[in-house]
């Protein structure tokens, strides 16, 4: 599974699945963290493939949509299910706390 | 150098025996991974937390001899290409545990356990926490704890910093490019940044400084909206959008307390400034009990562990 790039108004749609959840990352060009994330996104997102789909947005692209999402710092993660977030994530994750993270969430909200 | 990296034993398929361990990714795990790759020693660097550590977070390092400005983020970047250059070896892992086996260190990062003659423990420090009301709930909204990262989306907007130290000043100086107000609370009467960067600060358009001054609460709805602040003449509610904290730092000891002796708060005990309790173990960097933690200070950390564990295995 890949990260898919994303504008803000393919938000709601990416936010609205039910049969998984779905991550958002806010992130910047400009934004070390950033950077470093990217590959531990591309890892997670292989190993959670049935459950999770991951999509990258660019806040300096959509600043309506960072602004509509209070995002305050980069990279943030916003997790939604069904159209409501559930869980967001400031800051640099490594692999394992992120995946941890992700399976928790996935195996609260998605019904087997 | 008696030992080659390979598979060993039969509990594990990814036990792997190496002569050296480097835990970290910030200047003093990259200075430890340069001196390694140079005396060729068999290594592996386990980057882990954030790599480039908390220099690759830091907007300009002036103080860096030879170097008269340059970002964090590209200072660490260099380091890592010039030790790659070397042949150092980088895997992007954490470390979960560190304990003695015989004599040698067994480590867990991620799915992989090693077996190491020799650790080097630079995994540097996490900022802290200053602990008050709505500090958790506007973290990433409004409540920061990174300057260089976060400052553009505080254009034209009020903030505070809170901290009197090095970190707090240089950020701040950082963030009154972008704000229209900076007001900076100290809990005591002057900094304890260096001074050339405090009377920076005091000469700064937008900045405000209140001294014996402490945040009590952070308030707000979707995101910062004020905070509440003890003053000399009281409490005091100020409207504001951002809060950056610089109250100190956390180091990321927990995976070693099992191996090495630790601080009451946390940092490595070290005696000739790397060595620790454990004598194949050595620390570098801000992880330890050294007073001054600058890159200057953990690059030397970072050569002296790595020619010490080259003494040692001869």
């Amino acid at each position: 599974m890949a990260v898919k790039h994303i504008m803000g108004n393919e938000i709601e749609d990416a936010a609205s699945v039910t049969d998984k959840i779905s991550l958002v990352d806010f992130s910047a060009t400009w934004c070390g963290p950033c950077k470093m994330l990217d590959p531990v996104l591309r890892n997670v997102s292989d190993d959670l493939a049935d459950t999770v789909e991951f999509y990258h947005i660019d806040v300096d692209e959509n600043p309506e949509a960072s602004s509509k999402f209070c995002i305050r710092g980069v990279p943030t993660m916003i997790v939604f299910h069904g159209g409501q977030e559930i869980d967001r994530m400031v800051g640099f994750k490594d692999r394992n706390a992120l995946q941890t993270q992700l399976e928790g969430l996935a195996e609260s909200k998605l019904t087997r | 150098m008696d030992f080659k990296t390979g598979l060993v034993g039969s509990s594990s398929s990814t036990d792997r025996e190496l002569d050296l361990i480097i835990a970290g990714g910030g200047p003093a795990a990259l200075s430890a991974a340069l001196y390694a790759a140079r005396y060729d020693i068999e290594h592996i660097v386990l980057e882990s937390y954030q790599p480039g550590g908390q220099a690759a977070l830091t907007a300009l390092i002036e103080n860096y001899p030879g170097i008269k400005t340059i970002s964090g983020g590209d200072l660490v970047a260099n380091m890592k290409e010039q030790a790659e250059s070397w042949g150092a070896v980088f895997k992007m892992a954490s470390v979960i545990s560190a304990v003695p086996l015989k004599d040698r260190i067994q480590i867990k990062a991620d799915s992989s356990t090693y077996m190491a003659r020799s650790l080097i423990i630079a995994t540097g420090a996490a900022p802290a926490k200053l602990g008050v009301t709505g500090e958790d709930k506007f973290y990433g909204r409004g409540v920061s704890y990174c300057a260089t990262c976060d400052a553009p989306f505080f254009r034209n907007a009020h903030v505070l910093v809170v901290g009197g130290g090095d970190s707090a000043v240089k950020e701040a100086l950082h963030l009154s490019e972008f704000v229209s107000e900076l007001t900076l609370v100290h809990r005591r009467d002057k900094f304890r940044a260096e001074p050339y960067l405090a009377e920076k600060l005091l000469s700064c358009g937008n900045c405000n400084v209140m001294w014996n001054t402490t945040l009590k609460e952070i308030k707000g709805d979707e995101g910062v909206q004020s905070v509440i602040l003890n003053t000399p003449e009281g409490e005091k509610e100020l409207e504001l959008d951002g809060v950056f904290m610089y109250v100190g730092r956390k180091p990321a000891t927990e995976p070693f307390s099992k191996l090495v002796e630790l601080n009451e708060n946390g940092t490595v005990k070290t005696h000739e400034i790397v060595r620790t309790s454990k004598e194949n173990a050595f620390a570098a960097g801000d992880v330890t009990d050294n007073e001054l933690r600058q890159v200057v200070t953990a690059v030397s950390d970072g050569a002296r562990a790595a020619s010490a564990v080259f003494d040692m295995l001869q």
